[in-house]
């Protein structure tokens, strides 16, 4: 029923999206890149969230809505669920997942970081993860998307700790 | 007969509006649309009243007027759908059957990437959708 876009296309349109914002539009403005892919983002996770929640009762409060997005949406979305949930129980969720698939085809440039490596904060190692971090605002917006969909106002940040790993932080606005 | 469905957002302004009477009465339809609001606020705020298992999409009967009866949904996005009807005897399944065609042709509208979040649905093709699924109703 659903028709299906094969997944080397959405790699490649997200590294395009990433190459042209970062790269070409905004190119001495990486602030300004970055708000520009969370919006698409965003409209995306608003569209995909009215789909996605269509057969299933309201969500009474938002840890129900978080956890949807950890097990069907994720399932929907990456084909796998988000590994590990933390909460402090007042309104930040930590998503945490192993595999992040938009992250499982990235390499850092081993030119930039070798010899450097006794030292974590080198210029090379932060420029590596800066790269790395503009293809995360992608899907940041794609949960606050959803999320404001769904009447919950939040901020939505990513963390990558060691390559495939990368976790998201939702942040609920009282 | 359907005589009137809308789509109402979710700070309730109105995204379409249609009525499929040939008399001049879409004042007094939309009338019935916009006091079936309050009642739909009232059903969700307090959910023990209502018939319906808890937070169910649909919201069943909301009101019956002397002519007509008027049914509500509201999905987890916040997004209200009503249906106005004549019919006295109305058979639930049919209008969650049709409640449920009409969400999916919502969703595809607003799915399309020229669609302003939270503007007015202008799509021919989900008014097409949309008298299609009217015309249907109750046929099964």
């Amino acid at each position: 029923m659903g028709r299906e876009v094969a997944e080397s296309c959405v790699d490649t349109m997200l590294m395009e999206m990433v190459a042209m914002y970062s790269g070409r539009f905004y190119a001495n403005k990486p602030e300004l890149a970055a708000r520009r892919i969370e919006a698409i983002g965003y409209q995306v996770g608003h569209q995909l969230s009215e789909r996605y929640t269509m057969e299933r009762p309201r969500f009474s409060d938002h840890l129900e809505a978080i956890k949807f997005i950890c097990k069907d949406f994720w399932s929907e979305v990456f084909k796998k669920q988000i590994d590990n949930l933390k909460t402090n129980h007042r309104g930040t969720f930590v998503l945490q997942d192993n595999k992040f698939r938009w992250l499982s085809r990235v390499s850092i440039d081993p030119s930039s970081t070798s010899g450097e490596t006794e030292d974590p904060s080198t210029p090379g190692e932060s420029k590596a993860a800066q790269a790395v971090s503009m293809y995360l605002y992608f899907p940041c917006g794609i949960i606050r998307g959803v999320l404001s969909n769904l009447g919950i106002p939040c901020a939505v940040s990513a963390d990558i700790s060691s390559l495939p790993t990368c976790s998201f932080v939702i942040r609920v606005k009282a | 007969m359907i005589v009137c469905v809308a789509v109402v957002g979710h700070q309730n302004n109105p995204l379409y509006i249609q009525s499929f009477t040939d008399a001049d009465d879409a004042l007094k339809l939309h009338h019935i649309v916009h006091c079936s609001l309050d009642v739909i606020e009232e059903r969700v705020n307090n959910p023990k009243k209502s018939g319906t298992t808890l937070n169910e999409a649909f919201l069943g009967l909301l009101y019956p007027t002397l002519n007509y009866k008027v049914y509500g949904y509201l999905t987890n996005t916040k997004v209200k759908f009503i249906l106005v009807t004549t019919d006295l005897d109305v058979r639930d399944t049919d209008v969650r059957t049709f409640f449920r065609k009409f969400h999916a042709a919502y969703v595809d509208a607003v799915s399309n990437p020229f669609h302003v979040p939270g503007k007015r649905i202008t799509s021919r093709n989900f008014a097409q959708t949309v008298s299609n699924i009217v015309g249907s109703y109750g046929l099964n």
